[in-house]
């Protein structure tokens, strides 16, 4: 057979692969809707940790999974869906965050009382609860990043360090060394905050 | 921090401010909004279909299919030289002409037509501007060839501002 005749062939024929392409797209399709249904809750918890704002979180996450529909050709190469996925949306908010510039909106106290569970408490406990946690969560925006970024994530229970690590792109040591420092000067600033009290 | 077999790894020695953990804690916790999976996989879904409305051919139009190719690349054949042909036929060939097309001279709105009359330079011999002493000179060489010439403006009231140099050629 002539190369022409190959070519000929080649373009009147219908390939097997179109075939195999639909199949693909629709087993990329079910793999999606098991990850969205899977991890949704938990990238819309470290959406909200960071950017405290439940409608920019939802965002976050939706954009999170539109990402992921466009490289769904890759999600057979992934080792991790979940820490890949909390990585993604994890750079999706640190650049809204910083687009954004904007104070958080559980900054107010108002609203961590009406966010935060405050089951059994009378409304003077609830109020007085939440202005603890504005003024804990203020002294968290006071750290410098690296070390908030590694303490917000170390309170997801999920996560492991070494998992915290993938998701940041560091070491495990740099996790441990990052989340000790972010201690010690969240403590110092609990105390500096309270001796001015 | 809660130490759980998960993050077991990560140092609880350090100096630890449990209100701080808690709060971070409290807020990881939080439940996700009622719906947010339903609502991202609608989104998802828009976002396919917008893609797969240029994408998917109904199954008998479809690109895959042998003869539909064939048709399809020979309408597009059609139209192209068709439409070359078109052109070709309708613009037709240059032909070098010897006749020079004037310019069409249109009266400007509100004024008066020229009536077809062509403006046209004046190509005669004009006067010819002779300095006075230079006049006289030439014409006492030549002693009787008359010449026209015009005399520089004299000041108002001294006469005529013009007087032809040569009294000769002057007077007839």
């Amino acid at each position: 057979m002539s190369t022409s005749q190959v070519i000929y062939a080649g373009w009147m024929e219908i390939p097997n692969s179109a075939v195999n392409d639909e199949t693909r797209l629709r087993a990329e399709d079910t793999a999606l809707a098991v990850l969205v249904d899977q991890y949704a809750g938990a990238l819309y918890r470290v959406a909200y940790s960071v950017l405290r704002n439940p409608a920019d979180a939802e965002d976050a996450v939706q954009e999170t999974f539109l990402r992921v529909l466009r490289h769904r050709h890759s999600l057979g190469e992934v080792r991790d869906h979940r820490v890949w996925l909390i990585r993604i949306v994890w750079n999706i908010v640190l650049d809204r965050k910083r687009r954004a510039k904007s104070r958080p909106e559980t900054d107010d106290v108002e609203e961590l009382a009406r966010v935060l569970p405050s089951t059994g408490l009378s409304a003077e406990e609830v109020a007085s609860a939440a202005q603890h946690h504005a003024r804990v969560l203020a002294c968290v925006e006071r750290l410098p990043d690296k070390e908030r970024q590694v303490l917000i994530l170390s309170a997801f229970e999920e996560l492991t360090s070494v998992e915290i690590a993938s998701v940041l792109g560091i070491t495990e040591s740099s996790v441990r060394s990052r989340l000790f420092r972010a201690r010690n000067l969240m403590a110092g600033l609990l105390d500096h905050q309270r001796s001015l009290r | 921090m809660k130490s759980t077999p998960h993050n077991s790894k990560i140092p609880c020695s350090a100096p630890e401010d449990s209100a701080g953990d808690e709060t971070l804690r409290l807020i990881s916790s939080l439940p996700a909004p009622h719906g947010l999976e339903d609502r991202v996989h609608r989104a998802l879904r828009a976002r396919s279909d917008r893609r797969g409305r240029v994408l998917s051919w109904p199954r008998r139009l479809s690109p895959q299919n042998g003869w539909m190719r064939t048709a399809a690349a020979a309408a597009i054949v059609f139209v192209v030289v068709g439409g070359g042909w078109g052109v070709y036929t309708r613009v037709g060939h240059y032909q070098p002409s010897n006749v020079i097309p004037m310019p069409l001279h249109m009266p400007a709105a509100g004024h008066f037509s020229s009536a077809g009359a062509m403006r046209t330079p004046q190509t005669l011999p004009g006067p010819v501007v002779v300095h006075p002493l230079t006049a006289r000179a030439a014409q006492a060489k030549r002693s009787k060839k008359p010449i026209t010439t015009l005399q520089p403006m004299r000041p108002a009231g001294s006469g005529s501002a013009l007087k032809p140099a040569a009294e000769g050629g002057a007077a007839k």
